[in-house]
């Protein structure tokens, strides 16, 4: 069985915000709900902005899964941490348990409030967002059971995703993993989502000028 | 240090130092594309282009649709400008947003009234109305007096040059005659000849100049995965940009960071350090370059110290540079289309760029500023210009005597076919233009908009075609039109290279028609049916691809991959030498003198400063100690698209943000989120503080485009001379708090 993995490189992401929009799109989250976020990360020190993407971590051993009482959090086989929106009751307990910051109830409002556009109307299930309830990334689960990677991923103009399967020692993200870092690794949450962080990010800019001579 | 240990409450608020602790990595990222096997879709498919941010890239979009609905977007699997961005996918809500004109429109109260009344009125009218109007003006008043413009997509310039030229009016002009592209490309234009903004990096290539320009904000994703890779391959990339943008931090061996308007003391600064040192390509320079001995002289007053005196670059910065880039040879370059010509000496600054590959003897050299070998014959560039037989445009250079700008820029008009448009309010003051046809039509582009607003509302009659109602513009004009979106346009097909990819475009909402089928319908009801293909769009297309055999329903055939027009010719390098860059086959560049031109023969001939000098611009002083750099590109913005167009992107920043400095922000007691004053010494306006790095101190960045915080009305109506562009990057201000 897969259980699949993603590595952010940061060395590569603009903040150009474009996983974003692909989420959007695909996902059709509520006004405010962004599955995938972008921190600015600002060191005026080394006069160098970060650009993190953020989302869910589908950790391996998700604190959101314990902290639901209406046992609407599972993980797929596959490792995949999925929400049932329809099982949610909207407490918020995953919301509180996630170290991470990441699931978010969904707003009640609508991009244009009483107006159903026209591919909102018989939406597949993984683009219908229940309000009042728990969302949060699925990895385009819906995408990747007929072999595509996540809409984020393949939408990155830079290319600073690295999807694929974990147990596989073939796989890119394998050959790739010693390189990246788990986020809050010491709350045993086991994440699935790691970074490579920017090589530069100890140098001034000053250090960074190659003389020639 | 590591992560290990840190809170989540800790984790967001030391990230900055958290995330730089993590372990670091020696090497940029390769693709690891996962072999894709798609399901079959249950819809279709179909594809289109994005027109978001102004269409010129073309990036390809592939939809799928239930019938006349689009569904869902991605990118266009292989096509060459690779992946969409954060617009394109605004693309889609956009189609269906419930404000979208759906009908004609015109106003029924007086021009200058508070509502103008606009009232559906049928597509029969509105011909009515507009060639009604385009006879009766060209009878009592000459066919020059109708102005014909094209704003934003840039998409129907060709259609719409027909249509000028048809009707008899020398007078077209478009955004890049306000304030776009046409400014750098006239700098290039009296430089080498022709226009380029450079090439992609080859595998030849060993140094990067990146002047300007944030390609991963704006420019298609193969642009930026194009310098990635070369940043991988061991490339040595010089930024020049006063912003703290991520190409210089991801890209950057050494990233300069000149004051607004301080282009060409940089330029000259670097010159002037080659030259001493004597890096530069002595053969070219002699053989190639028109005023070599002059521009050597005009640089040695350059010292490095000067240089750094004038631009605020520190002196070693600016020697490492120039050394870094004439010994890592050959070198490329990126350049801004736009982004070094918005301010005063804009033309001679974008010059002095362009001389530093010149003299180290990088023009068309492998790796180098590569010069296609086979432009696709016969279409002029790009659909900013349009194939020259299509828009007729030896029949618009016939007429070039009546063009309104000839005295005001007579540089810009010989090089331009497009208008200068910056002093259309004299122009029509002094009744040169009596009606105004735009195709997307935004008055926010102008400095002092109000004073363009009243100018064009005292025209006898105006139109736009457009997606939205722009309460910036149309309230000051008698007809609007319904243009159908880039899912429901047939033209204009994409070229890349000498790759053509074709359209499948769904029915349009309401009674939207597409920007081409507007203008040949006007030139069918003025009486032209065969010039305007009775109103084909389709068969205006197939006289275009008639040129290179093809047909449009060859393009439909061919469908994802596209078609290749083989070239004539073999690649070719140093075309300078051998006759494949003029038009008469003799060897040379194709200016004047038939080298790259340090004097300028055109500039010499009208009067101007014909070496690229520094000339100062406007000054910060006490009362406004700040430069604002208006316009640097945020990603999902175009200029005044994607407010309101698509909510998906406006959450993203839903109102005017004004970058400033931490330390600026400081000692004005601003923090983040606080509502701000940005002035002038011609207007102001309010917005929200985000205290950040990304400007230097001393400088403040705000989008353009904000109809409640118009910035361009705290820029002048004052022009360069050259190119007639007004300083959107250097105008001096003051920020306090609201």
């Amino acid at each position: 069985m897969a259980k699949y993995g993603l590595i952010v490189d940061l060395n590569t992401c603009t903040g150009c915000m474009t996983c974003v929009l692909a989420c959007k799109q695909e996902n059709l989250t509520r006004p405010g709900v962004q599955w995938n976020r972008i921190m600015e990360i600002e060191n005026a020190a080394l006069d160098h902005i970060t650009y993190v993407r953020h989302a869910c971590m589908q950790c391996d051993d998700p604190p959101c899964l314990e902290a639901c009482q209406s046992k609407a959090i599972t993980k797929r086989a596959d490792g995949i941490v999925l929400i049932d929106q329809k099982k949610c009751v909207g407490c918020g307990g995953c919301v509180d348990s996630c170290p991470y910051g990441v699931p978010r109830l969904n707003t009640d409002q609508q991009y244009f409030p009483g107006e159903t556009l026209p591919f909102e109307k018989n939406a597949a299930a993984f683009r219908v967002q229940l309000s009042g309830k728990s969302s949060k990334c699925t990895f385009c689960v819906h995408r990747i059971d007929q072999g595509k990677s996540p809409a984020c991923v393949e939408a990155c103009p830079s290319k600073a995703m690295t999807f694929g399967d974990l147990d596989d020692p073939q796989s890119g993200i394998r050959k790739k993993l010693w390189q990246s870092k788990q986020l809050l690794a010491d709350q045993g949450t086991h994440p699935k989502v790691s970074y490579v962080v920017p090589k530069n990010m100890f140098k001034p800019s000053e250090q960074r000028i190659t003389d020639p001579k | 240090m590591e992560l290990k240990g840190i809170s989540r409450r800790e984790f967001m608020k030391v990230a900055g130092t958290g995330a730089a602790a993590l372990a670091m990595s020696d090497r940029l990222l390769v693709s690891q594309a996962l072999s894709q096997t798609v399901a079959p879709d249950k819809e279709a498919a179909g594809y289109t282009f994005c027109d978001a941010c102004n269409g010129v890239p073309f990036c390809g979009i592939k939809f799928s649709h239930k019938g006349d609905i689009i569904t869902g977007i991605e990118p266009w699997p292989g096509f060459p400008t690779a992946s969409i961005c954060s617009k394109a996918y605004g693309t889609l809500q956009r189609i269906y947003h419930p404000n979208r004109l759906k009908y004609p429109m015109k106003r029924t109260k007086p021009k200058g009234s508070a509502d103008p009344g606009f009232v559906r009125i049928s597509w029969d009218e509105a011909y009515g109305m507009i060639v009604g109007n385009m006879k009766r003006i060209r009878e009592k008043y000459g066919p020059h007096t109708v102005f014909f413009y094209v704003g934003d997509p840039k998409e129907p310039r060709a259609s719409v040059q027909r249509l000028a030229a048809t009707f008899g009016s020398a007078n077209y002009g478009d955004e890049s005659s306000v304030a776009c592209r046409k400014g750098a490309y006239t700098a290039e234009v009296l430089a080498y000849g022709f226009g380029t903004t450079g090439s992609p990096p080859t595998k030849e290539t060993r140094s990067m100049l990146v002047w300007g320009t944030n390609p991963p904000y704006s420019g298609p994703a193969k642009a930026w995965q194009n310098l990635l890779q070369a940043k991988e391959r061991g490339v040595k990339f010089i930024v020049v940009d006063p912003r703290n943008t991520p190409t210089a931090a991801t890209l950057a061996d050494i990233h300069l960071q000149p004051l607004l308007g301080t282009t060409a003391a940089l330029a000259a600064g670097m010159m002037h350090v080659i030259f001493k040192e004597g890096l530069h390509d002595e053969a070219f320079c002699s053989n190639w370059i028109n005023g070599i001995d002059e521009l050597k002289e005009y640089v040695k007053t350059f010292t490095p110290a000067r240089a750094e005196a004038i631009t605020g670059v520190p002196e070693k910065r600016i020697v490492d540079a120039a050394r870094l880039y004439a010994t890592s040879k050959p070198g490329g370059m990126t350049l801004s289309a736009q982004g070094t010509t918005h301010d005063l000496n804009a033309a001679n600054n974008h010059r002095a760029i362009l001389m530093i590959p010149a003299i180290c003897g990088y023009l068309d050299v492998p790796g180098g500023v590569e010069v296609p070998s086979n432009p696709l014959e016969g279409f002029g560039g790009g659909w900013f210009n349009g194939p020259p037989a299509f828009c007729m445009r030896k029949k618009m250079d016939g007429m070039s005597e009546h063009r309104m700008d000839i005295k005001d820029f007579p540089v810009w008009a010989k090089v331009n076919f497009d208008v200068q448009a910056n002093r259309i309010i004299e122009h029509i003051k002094e009744g040169k233009v009596k009606a105004f046809l735009a195709w997307g039509f935004n008055m926010m582009i102008w400095p002092q908009t109000h004073e363009y607003q009243k100018a064009i509302e005292s025209l006898e009659f105006s139109m736009a075609v457009d997606f939205f109602y722009r309460p910036q513009t149309h309230p000051h004009l008698d007809l609007i039109l319904p243009g159908a979106v880039n899912y429901e346009r047939l033209a204009p097909f994409a070229v890349h290279g000498r790759k053509l990819f074709g359209r499948t475009p769904v029915k349009p909402l309401g009674e939207c028609k597409e920007d081409w089928q507007i203008a040949l319908e006007i030139g069918v009801r003025l009486g032209h049916p065969d010039v305007f293909f009775n109103g084909s769009v389709e068969g205006a297309c197939n006289d275009i691809l008639r040129m290179w055999e093809v047909s449009y329903e060859a393009l439909r055939v061919a469908g994802e991959k596209g078609l290749v027009v083989p070239p004539r010719n073999p690649d070719s390098y140093k075309k300078y030498e051998t006759g494949r860059m003029r038009q008469d086959k003799k060897p040379g560049f194709p200016t004047p003198s038939g080298k790259v031109e340090a004097v300028s023969t055109i500039l010499k001939k009208h009067g101007f400063t014909a070496l690229p000098e520094y000339k100062e611009g406007l000054k910060t002083s006490k009362e406004y100690p700040l430069q604002l750099l208006s316009g640097g590109r945020i990603p999902y913005i175009t200029h005044s698209k994607w407010r309101e167009d698509s909510p998906w992107l406006l959450e993203l920043e839903n109102s005017a943000t004004l970058t400033i400095h931490p330390d600026d922000a400081a000692k004005r007691g601003i923090k983040k989120g606080d509502e701000v004053v940005l002035s002038s010494q011609w207007g102001e306006l309010r917005a929200k503080a985000k205290p950040s790095i990304m400007v230097m101190p001393g400088m403040v960045g705000i989008m353009h485009g904000w109809a409640k915080a118009n910035v361009n009305e705290l820029v002048p109506r004052m022009f360069d001379p050259i190119s007639g562009y007004p300083p959107y990057k250097e105008v001096p201000v003051q920020v306090r708090k609201a």
